[in-house]
This record gives structure tokens, C-alpha cells and sequence, in this order.
């Protein structure tokens, strides 16, 4: 890997490379929150930004995509070319790359490699940057807060400067093309780049213990807890929605009027939904609301760690953020460890 | 031979009936698909008689004359689809569902008022008295929902109707949460989606205008209400104003 720097003032004729590479999304804001979209001027983009909205799954894996055509005539059109089309998403936090490499292993990695992810990750220049966590950020406990791989660019603040890591030759024909911008690091850099590590380690207000938590989760099956949370949770799948590694979609075909030809549609869905686990005839393999809240943290920190070896959740807070109830990974963890008494505001007692 | 259809109004605004003539892009694929044969908001020449293979019936129940025309519906339909939530739930004019007519009729006009003239009775959903097939919510519906219905139906297939609430759409468009992050009285979580999260788009509070979904958690949200410091009773006012018939239902089963 190749570690170069470059000052924080040259960061605008930096992004003024990038178009060659691809349509270029970054964060902005929206409302009070942020979202990744294509700025219309680089004053635009938040490099403090806390989180996006929706993660950066949603170029990557689009909430709802035709993934091809049908006609009688002309038989099936796929709509690889459309997910082929460059893009470059900037200032990505290394959670969220992260949670791009545990996509990675779903979709592109596992038995059936899908093309329409491949297509969308190959196509995807991603920069990296790192960022001062907030109090929902759990990324440092959740081991997401720092990336080696995943990434073509990273950039880390040391001060008036980046350092930029290298991550892959697309990174590097970024470095080439943006030419004189970019300086070999010295050893003050690294220096102050390790100091600078070490504060931001040390800066997360949000500590859970994963280390014996799929235990204790296989203790706590039958737990009264899940009936408390199944009371409380709307199944209002925001929670799925904003997660960078929920990964759950549903298939259906939508027909034009009058003639046999239409098109297949993927959308996002979610296991905390009535429908996830409905199946033809009507049995329901998780008809109670507590069933699929339990299932959610069950897949996230036990299931996807005996199949991947580490938890899929990256620490990124947006559960924390967006649920109505307050159900997510804080408060289920401690609650389950015992080292909270449910949630704060009073619960509807579970029947 | 196209497929006959018909489309009819009860007790309701035409909301569906100006949705419906409003599908711009699509009304000539429309009728280059089918033969609308009975269509008393779109044509003043109609055939009362004939066979159809579906009916999109708008508007609630609201006295015997209404009855006896979605029975008569019904019979000559080998499928109903009721469009709009005064045909699904009720609608707008069941809010009262609990009061008694005349002293309603009372309270707008006065003693000297048409208490008696009047047949008007609660109004209620299509399914009260007859098998609807198909249901397709919103106030007015979505025309996207109904152009899908129909291509569907003419393939022999049932639409697939949204069964997740408005908070999904809401996010898929990632807006902001007005529920959580400024604390507007959103009706999102217990209201069937399919609407794209119009409201919630438009930084407006979703009324519930789709009708509440299968199994909204209303314990939950008028605490999540209370938590917020709004009053906890106005979630389910705000589903009442398009669903209390169902609603109330629901609440006598317990
Ligand atoms: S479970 Fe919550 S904190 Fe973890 S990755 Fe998903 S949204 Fe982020
Ligand atoms: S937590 Fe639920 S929605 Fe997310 S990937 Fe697992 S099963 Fe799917
Ligand atoms: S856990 Fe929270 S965000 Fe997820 S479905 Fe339940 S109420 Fe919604
Ligand atoms: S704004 Fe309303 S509809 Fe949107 S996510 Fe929040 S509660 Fe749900």
C-alpha cells in the first residue's frame, strides 16, 4: 500500500479530478441529516458529517432495481450495463467500508455471486475518510473502525493535511491524475497519525462487549426481554432499511398494461416485517413481533458470526438514530448482558 | 373481444373516478385493453347489464339504495375491486361510526333540520356486504397502484398489494424521520404503505390516509407518542378520520 499526503486546501482540486472516474456522490446535507448524493458544488459536501441517512448499500444494492426485462418477442433484457455505469463515492467512513466488504462476501463472495452487485462494486471508485465518532457510534467495540482493504482511496486527517492511503491501482491513476497534489509522508506524518489514531480509539462514548455475546445470546433464547422489545417494536423495518449490512430483498414482477412484457423488481426488505418469513398457505415461521426482533439480533451477532467468523453489524449508529421504540444495538446489548434495565421511557408492558 | 369492466361511485368525493380519468399517460392503453362499458363518471352512455370481468367500485355503503347496488355489482362481476379507502375502510364519512345519525344530522342542522327525510346511515366498507377481491387503499388511491391492478387482473394474476407500513417508502427515499428527529405526530409506522411516502416527502406528517396496517402496534405508538410529548389519543384520531369502522373493530376484539 502506498502512503502519500496532501493539504487539506488542495482538497477542491482534488475533487475536480474525480468526474473523470465516475458520476461522484458525497455527503450533504439534508434537513438536519446527511445523505450521499451528487453535490452541485463542492462547498456543498460535509467532510464532519456524523452519517448518511441510508448507508452507502443503497448505490451499491439500490432499494428497489429492475434487474432485467422481459418481453415475448425479445425475450430478457438484463440491466447490467445501467449497474455497470462509474461512479465514485467520496468520503465513505471506514465502518461503512466495512460494511461494503461484509456485502462483499454475501453478494459477491458466497455460492451464488450476484451480478448486479459485482457489476455496481466494480464500477465504484470508493474514497474513504475518517471521522470523530458520536455517542451512537459503536464502530471502535463492533472492530469496523478501521479498514485495510475495500477502499481505492483513504483519507486520514493529521492536521493541515491528509495522509492518503492507496488502496488499489485505480486508487493510484486517481494520485497520478491529480499530479503535484500529492507529497511523499515524512515520519512527523506517521507520527502524528498514530497519535491521532490512538485519540480517536480512545474517543468512543459508546463501548459494548462483544466478546462472549454469542454465548450469552444462546443463554438468553427464551429470555423475557425479546417479549419486551416484540411489545414495543411498530415492525416499521426502518432499522433494516438504514443498516449498511441488511441484506434481505424480495422479488416480484410488475407486467405492462395489455401485453405479456414487464419487468422483475428487487427491493429491500426486512425480517422485522410480518411477510419476511410468510411463506405459500399461510404458515408464518415468525408470526410474534418478539420473534423477529430476537431474529434480527440473532442474524446480526450470532448467526453472521458463526458463518463469517465476526458479527455483520459495523458500529455505524443508524439503528440507534432512526428506531421509533428505541430498540437497537446499545440497547439490546446491554439489556441482554444485564447491564440495563430495559429502555429508558416506559415500555407497554408485554402481554 | 376485450374484457368488460365497470367503474362505479357509492357514497364517496370521485376521488378514484378523477384518479382514474387522470391516468394521463396510460388511459389509451387502458381502453386498448379493455371495453369500459359502465363508467357513469366517464361516460353518459352506459350498459347496466352486461357481464364484467371487473368491477372498481369507490365510495362507502351508506343506505339501502347503495346496498342493493353493490349486491347488484357484485353479481354481475367475476371480480370487485374496492378502490379508495371510503371503499376498503369505510373512509372520511365513517368518523362517526360510534355517534347515532339523527343526533349527528342534529348537531350540523338543527332540530328543524332533515333528521328524518334523510336515508343516511353509518356509512361502511364494501366488505361489510359483499366479497371484494381486492382492495386498493389511499385517499385518493395512487394511480400507479391501479394501472399495476389492472395490467395484473388482465393477466390473471392478483396485484401484490404493500403489506409494510409508510416508514420502508419513507426510507427507501431516505428522508429524514419526522417522527424521531423532530417529533411531528407521524402516523407512518401504523399506516399501510404504497404511496411512495408522499406525505413524509413533503416534510408533512403522515395522516394515515392508507388505512392502518394488518397488525399495527397501537400500544406502542401512542406511548412513542406520549414519550414525545404529543398527545397520546391523537394517533388514533388521526387513523379514525379514514379507517374508524375497522379501527373500532379491531378494538372490540381486542
Ligand atoms: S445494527 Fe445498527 S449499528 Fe449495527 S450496522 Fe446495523 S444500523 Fe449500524
Ligand atoms: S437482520 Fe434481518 S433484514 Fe437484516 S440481513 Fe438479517 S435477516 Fe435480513
Ligand atoms: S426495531 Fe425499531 S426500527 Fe426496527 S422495526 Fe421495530 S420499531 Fe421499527
Ligand atoms: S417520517 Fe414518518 S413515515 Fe417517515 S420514517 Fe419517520 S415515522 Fe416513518
Amino acid at each position: 500500500m502506498k502512503i502519500l499526503k496532501m493539504a487539506k486546501h488542495d482538497l477542491d482540486f482534488f475533487a475536480s479530478v474525480l468526474p473523470a472516474f465516475g458520476e461522484v456522490y458525497a455527503p450533504v446535507q439534508r434537513g438536519k441529516g446527511f445523505v450521499f448524493d451528487k453535490p452541485s458544488a463542492w462547498s456543498e459536501v460535509r467532510m464532519d458529517y456524523t452519517r448518511t441517512i441510508l448507508p452507502p448499500k443503497k448505490l451499491l444494492l439500490p432499494p428497489r432495481e429492475t434487474t432485467f426485462s422481459f418481453d415475448p418477442d425479445q425475450g430478457f433484457t438484463d440491466n447490467l450495463a445501467e449497474a455497470s455505469k462509474p461512479v465514485v463515492l467520496f468520503g465513505v467512513h471506514p465502518y461503512d467500508i466495512y460494511g461494503l466488504n461484509i456485502l462483499d462476501r454475501v453478494y459477491a463472495e458466497a455460492k451464488f455471486p450476484d451480478p448486479y452487485y459485482i457489476a455496481r462494486r466494480r464500477a465504484t471508485v470508493v474514497i474513504g475518510i475518517d471521522f470523530v465518532p458520536d455517542d451512537k457510534h459503536c464502530a471502535g467495540s463492533m472492530n469496523a473502525d478501521f479498514v485495510d482493504h475495500g477502499f481505492d482511496i483513504f483519507l486520514s486527517d493529521i492536521g493541515d493535511d491528509y495522509l492518503v492511503l492507496v488502496g488499489t491501482s485505480r486508487g493510484d491513476d486517481i494520485v497520478v491524475k491529480s499530479g503535484c497534489l500529492m507529497q511523499p509522508a515524512t515520519e512527523a506524518d506517521f507520527a502524528e497519525y498514530k497519535k491521532r489514531s490512538r485519540i480517536r480509539r480512545d474517543s468512543y462514548k459508546t463501548k459494548l462487549e462483544l466478546g462472549d455475546l454469542p454465548e450469552i445470546l444462546e443463554m438468553e433464547y427464551n429470555s423475557k426481554v425479546w417479549d419486551d422489545f416484540g411489545a414495543r417494536c411498530l415492525s416499521c423495518s426502518s432499522c433494516s432499511m438504514v443498516c449498511p449490512t441488511c441484506y434481505c430483498f424480495d422479488v416480484t414482477d410488475e407486467t405492462e398494461l395489455g401485453n405479456r412484457a414487464g419487468r422483475r423488481i428487487r427491493s429491500w426488505d426486512s425480517c422485522l416485517l410480518r411477510t419476511h418469513a410468510l411463506v405459500a398457505g399461510g404458515e408464518n415461521f415468525r408470526e410474534e413481533r418478539s420473534s423477529r426482533v430476537k431474529f434480527r439480533f440473532y442474524h446480526k451477532q450470532r448467526g453472521f458470526v458463526a458463518e463469517y467468523g465476526r458479527p455483520s453489524c459495523v458500529g455505524c449508529g443508524r439503528c440507534v438514530e432512526v428506531c421509533p421504540a428505541e430498540i437497537n444495538i446499545i440497547t439490546v446489548i446491554e439489556t441482554i448482558r444485564g447491564e440495563r434495565d430495559g429502555i429508558s421511557s416506559s415500555a407497554p408492558a408485554s402481554a | 373481444m376485450k374484457p368488460k369492466i365497470g367503474i362505479f361511485g357509492l357514497s364517496g368525493c370521485w376521488g378514484e373516478q378523477i384518479a382514474i380519468l387522470n391516468c394521463e399517460d396510460q388511459l389509451l392503453d387502458i381502453i386498448g385493453a379493455v371495453d369500459i362499458v359502465d363508467f357513469l363518471g366517464g361516460s353518459s352512455v352506459n350498459d347496466a347489464e352486461s357481464r364484467l370481468l371487473v368491477s372498481f367500485v369507490e365510495g362507502s355503503v351508506a343506505n339501502a339504495r347503495e346496498e342493493a347496488k353493490i349486491r347488484q355489482i357484485r353479481e354481475r362481476s367475476d371480480l370487485v375491486v374496492a378502490c379508495g379507502s371510503c371503499a376498503c375502510f369505510g373512509g372520511v364519512s365513517a368518523m362517526d361510526a360510534p355517534f347515532e345519525r339523527p343526533k349527528v344530522i342534529e348537531t350540523v342542522y338543527g332540530s328543524n333540520g332533515p333528521i328524518k327525510s334523510w336515508d343516511i346511515g353509518p356509512h361502511r366498507p364494501l366488505s361489510d356486504f359483499v366479497k371484494v377481491d381486492l382492495a386498493i387503499p389511499g385517499c385518493p388511491m395512487e394511480t400507479t397502484e391501479f394501472v399495476r391492478a389492472v395490467s395484473a387482473l388482465l393477466n390473471g394474476d392478483m396485484p401484490l398489494m404493500p403489506t409494510y407500513p409508510v416508514c420502508l417508502e419513507c426510507k427507501m427515499k431516505e428522508n429524514e424521520c419526522l417522527l424521531v428527529q423532530r417529533g411531528l405526530p407521524c402516523a407512518g409506522p401504523v399506516t399501510m404503505a404504497g404511496c411512495d411516502a408522499r406525505c413524509p416527502s413533503h416534510n408533512i406528517a403522515c395522516i394515515g390516509c392508507r388505512g392502518p396496517v394488518e397488525e399495527a402496534n397501537m400500544a406502542s405508538i401512542e406511548q412513542i407518542f406520549g414519550d414525545k410529548e404529543l398527545p397520546k389519543e391523537q394517533i388514533k384520531l388521526k387513523l379514525r378520520v379514514f379507517a374508524a369502522p375497522v379501527l373500532d373493530r379491531t378494538e372490540e376484539r381486542g
